[in-house]
């Protein structure tokens, strides 16, 4: 449940007189509809009225959307208005209309915030252009709506407001007493109406008021009194429902961000060498690490490997922050990997790039670029995805956000590969702020590492996947 | 010899003993040596001033009896030397006559060496650690103070030995915490966790500063109290009140929550408490009976916060380190405890503190409560604290963790002193004024209980936050989602209330 949710079913209750309780002394709705039509008789006398709109559309049994209580009525929005339009067109205000110091203000959508108009930022219109704009003028207890956009805006014109102008974009009426407007608004704001106005609603990407819907819609009429309870138990209401909307957002946020944080706890787990007992027989990391010295010292004989970085240097336990388990060594990934750009080439090849190793596209083919073998391993070093690593499916050229990554052999690939996955977050920020995200070499090679005996570095990897595989 | 090497030396000397497994072992292995060696050294002191000394330990196992050596060969080594140690010196220590009418300095050598264990089978080796400890001149002034500073170092070691290192907050915080409550010549401060006496120290060097007259140092050393449960951060507490000259040091071997709370009367009761109590135990029945009904968490952190509560002057105050878990618990005793706390006690300020403090131990969000036992003066009706400040102390820049390494120093609780006196909320909104972030705020005690006495306020933004390690994670989570629930459920049960249901 959400706090909406919440909202949308105490405002279904108010307008079907569940809310508050019904009280037999209220003058029902049916008596209060009477008066309504006695003034506007009155009204058509005086020609304020014209004589059409004494009656309105009826009201077929099937229309009828929901029960209401004895003492309430349906009826038909428009019969309740004395006024009933929409702003201005657009041809009749344009840019050059607007002033900027003293002025008229125009309603328009943007300007109507939690059921009131608010003055801040308001355009105004000159003089002339106000006596032009005449039957637009906005009148206390008005109620001014949003016709298009998010269509559940509308405001109650106030004395401050009062003569101020519609503006384009805004509709607006004038109910007869009788209709306490705050109980309007409950209405207005309800499910019920919303929904009745989207479904139908004019118009294709955004959402348009249609005249004929609003004024045939079909507005449950509680006794005046009751209204005013109602109003006064929603205002009760809604703070709570907003607090509990609040709370329930942190929780919402607080489950989603749980999967990850969990990954990211256990990789740690992993790579500090909590994750899996010790096993005293397996044969310890510092002869892994004699054989890597070999297998370096080989690749520079080959001269694919400098001189210069050919040292494998194992860290001591005071360099390291936290407990060294038995039959580990630490290094730091320069010791361990390298990163190349590899051979450049010539020669029709397939680019391999991100989107194509991901099988998003086929390949595009190069005459020239860095070669990589089927096999090889390539890292991401540019780029919101920076950090993660993939096999070349072909013999191919790297994309060039691509590195070529060599891993020791001496070592179990996928454990390096979830050390490295474990620090993404850390290797994509080589600055804060930076515009794109970048592998940062001197970060990348300084990591330290902890390098458990070669099955212990399988038994991990497989507890790790077994544990990622149940959290999903 | 050079102090720097002191520590190193020894080392290398126990590498080699197949009795010492571990780093906490081999601390464990110093300290009753080194605690021989400085009570030595401080009867020595007491020899000079008193003419009817007597010491307390017999004669052949006095330190300057046993473990000199004058370079004529006929020191005790080998076998000879790890026989007497095991056979004559710890049974005899051990079983040492304690009285009611014993004073302190005297018992505490007994204390000190009831749980006392001897690791080392080489005694050889043996002989070669107790030449380095004797090498240390303590009787010169800047060498004992430099000593103290050793000691800390050692001390501070334990904190990366693992489980050993429960004892030990960061000097950092225990100097800022006591420098900022102000200690007054003539107060009695109190620990009722010890530990290895990081609040205690850090009182005593605040409270130096403020001696004047020989009376004055006279308050001095009788200013400090404190308990603690386990025999090796005892022994260690014990051997650092000594190096800072409180020779009878009021520090007891004891259970602080072993005693029911409505008992304590005045004379219990203390000017401040600085301390940070255990987290995450789980007390029994039987410690629980000694607190009231609704107050009795099986929390030990709890527990002890309503031992403070009891164990305060009137007009007291007090710094207490606490886990997140507190302020946002919503269990019926912590929800007892903190609104107990906010009616009759002036919950003035809590500070938010960086994970990480702690590392390597844990990497667990603890924060600073600041109280004081009185009332404050427009409070609302039934409450002592009329609003409590909230200020988060984010890590420092160029840092992104504390670790071994690089601990947290003192420097970096400057943003708190520079905001105590003059506070000013600091919260931060976007272009639209939609809040985005909150460092400081007031909230006013109304305000907080409409909240549900949820004080997790003036949070780390997310981006902040450590990797815990997963059971860290999941009961970080599980408290959270609870007391979230908590304050949903309340939240719905209002609601439903005046919607009739």
């Amino acid at each position: 449940m959400n706090a909406q949710q919440l909202r949308n079913s105490i405002l279904q209750q108010a307008i079907q007189g569940k809310l508050v309780a019904q009280d037999p002394n209220d003058e029902p709705a049916s008596v209060l509809l009477q008066r309504i039509r006695k003034e506007k008789e009155r009204l058509a006398k005086e020609g304020k009225l014209k004589k059409k709109d004494l009656e309105s559309k009826p009201i077929e049994e099937d229309e009828i959307p929901f029960e209401i209580p004895e003492s309430w009525e349906w009826v038909r929005l428009q019969y309740l208005c004395t006024r009933f339009s929409t702003g201005p067109f657009g041809t009749m205000v344009h840019k050059e209309d607007y002033v900027d110091l003293e002025g008229h203000p125009l309603v328009n959508p943007t300007n109507i915030k939690n059921g009131k108009i608010v003055a801040e930022g308001i355009k105004k219109v000159s003089n002339t252009k106000y006596k032009e704009l005449g039957s637009y003028v906005l009148q206390t207890n008005d109620l001014v709506l949003a016709r298009r956009g998010d269509l559940s805006k509308i405001a109650i014109v106030t004395e401050k407001e009062n003569g101020w102008l519609a503006g384009t974009g805004a509709f607006f009426m004038h109910f007869l007493d009788g209709l306490f407007l705050p109980y309007f608004i409950v209405l207005y704001s309800s499910f019920y109406c919303q929904s009745y106005l989207l479904d139908q609603s004019v118009g294709g990407t955004m959402n348009n008021l249609n005249q004929k819907l609003l004024s045939d819609f079909l507005l449950p009429l509680p006794p005046l009194v009751e209204q005013r309870r109602i109003v006064a138990k929603i205002e009760e209401l809604m703070p709570l429902v907003e607090r509990y909307g609040k709370a329930q957002d942190e929780l919402d946020k607080l489950n989603e961000s749980l999967p990850a944080r969990l990954r990211q706890s256990i990789l740690q787990e992993a790579i500090q060498g909590r994750l899996v007992p010790q096993d005293p027989k397996e044969e310890p990391a510092s002869e892994l690490l004699k054989r890597i010295r070999k297998e370096k010292e080989q690749l520079v004989k080959e001269k694919t490997l400098k001189a210069k970085d050919a040292s494998v240097t194992p860290l001591q336990s005071d360099e390291i922050s936290y407990t060294i388990p038995n039959g580990w060594a630490f290094v730091r990934l320069k010791d361990i990997c390298q990163l190349s750009d590899g051979e450049k080439q010539t020669g029709s090849h397939i680019c391999m790039d991100a989107k194509y190793l991901r099988g998003k596209k086929t390949g595009d083919i190069l005459e020239s670029g860095k070669f990589v073998k089927k096999g090889d391993n390539i890292i991401l070093v540019d780029g919101e995805n920076s950090g993660e690593v993939f096999t070349a499916p072909i013999d191919g050229y790297m994309g060039s956000t691509f590195k070529k990554l060599w891993v020791s052999s001496e070592l179990y690939l996928p454990y390096i590969l979830n050390i490295i996955r474990s620090y993404k977050e850390t290797l994509r920020n080589s600055k804060k702020g930076a515009a794109i995200p970048h592998l940062n070499k001197d970060i990348f090679y300084n990591i330290e590492v902890g390098i458990p005996p070669f099955s212990e570095q399988k038994r991990i990897v497989a507890k790790v996947e077994e544990l990622f595989g149940v959290i999903g | 010899m050079a102090l720097t090497n002191f520590v190193k030396s020894i080392r290398n000397i126990m590498r080699n003993d197949a009795g010492i497994n571990g780093d906490a072992q081999r601390i464990e292995q110093i300290a009753w040596m080194l605690f021989l060696k400085v009570y030595d050294e401080k009867e020595n002191d007491w020899e000079f001033n008193e003419d009817n000394y007597v010491s307390f330990i017999p004669e052949n196992c006095r330190w300057r009896n046993w473990a000199k050596d004058d370079g004529t060969g006929k020191a005790m080594t080998a076998d000879t030397l790890l026989d007497f140690v095991n056979n004559t010196l710890f049974p005899t220590l051990k079983k040492l006559e304690v009285t009611p009418t014993t004073p302190m300095r005297s018992a505490i050598v007994q204390t000190t060496f009831q749980d006392a264990n001897q690791y080392m089978k080489d005694g050889v080796l043996l002989r070669q650690v107790i030449n380095v400890i004797d090498q240390l001149d303590l009787g010169d002034y800047e060498e004992s103070h430099a000593f103290g500073e050793i000691y800390e170092a050692i001390l501070k070691e334990m904190q990366s030995a693992g489980s050993a290192g429960e004892f030990y907050t960061p000097r950092a915080l225990t100097d800022f915490m006591a420098e900022i409550i102000q200690p007054k010549v003539g107060e009695k401060m109190a620990d009722f966790a010890c530990g290895t006496g990081g609040f205690i120290t850090s009182w005593l060097n605040a409270l130096d500063k403020k001696v004047k007259t020989a009376e004055d140092r006279e308050q001095y050393a009788k200013s400090v109290f404190g308990i603690e449960k386990k025999q090796f951060p005892y022994m260690l507490c014990v051997t650092n009140m000594l190096l800072h000259d409180i020779d009878s040091p009021k520090i007891m071997h004891d259970n602080s929550l072993a005693k029911d709370v409505l008992n304590y009367t005045d004379d219990d009761k203390f000017d401040v408490v600085l301390m940070n109590p255990p987290y995450g135990g789980s007390e029994k029945n039987d410690i629980k009976k000694h607190f009231p009904a609704d107050l009795s968490s099986s929390e030990t952190a709890d527990l002890f916060m309503v031992l403070i509560m009891h164990r305060l002057k009137e007009n007291g105050r007090a710094a207490v380190i606490l886990p997140d878990g507190f302020l946002f618990g919503t269990d019926n005793a912590k929800m007892a405890i903190k609104e107990k706390l906010l009616r009759e006690f002036n919950v003035h300020t809590i500070i938010r503190l960086p994970g990480s403090i702690f590392s390597p131990y844990t990497s667990i969000n603890t924060n600073i409560i600041f109280f004081n036992n009185e009332k404050v003066e427009d409070a609302p009706e039934g409450f002592s604290t009329k609003e409590t400040w909230f200020f988060r102390l984010d890590m420092p820049e160029g840092y992104k963790h504390f670790s071994k390494t690089k601990p947290m120093r003192v420097e970096h609780c400057q943003p708190i002193r520079d905001w105590w006196t003059d506070r000013k909320e600091i919260v931060t909104t976007d272009d639209d004024g939609n809040v985005v972030d909150e460092k400081s705020r007031c909230f006013k005690v109304e305000e907080l209980m409409v909240k549900s006495c949820n004080f997790d306020q003036c949070k780390f933004p997310k981006a902040d936050e450590e990797v815990l390690p997963p059971a860290e994670l999941l009961a970080d989570y599980h408290k959270r989602r609870e007391a979230m629930d908590k304050q949903i459920d309340d939240m719905l049960s209002k609601i439903q209330t005046l919607l009739g249901l």
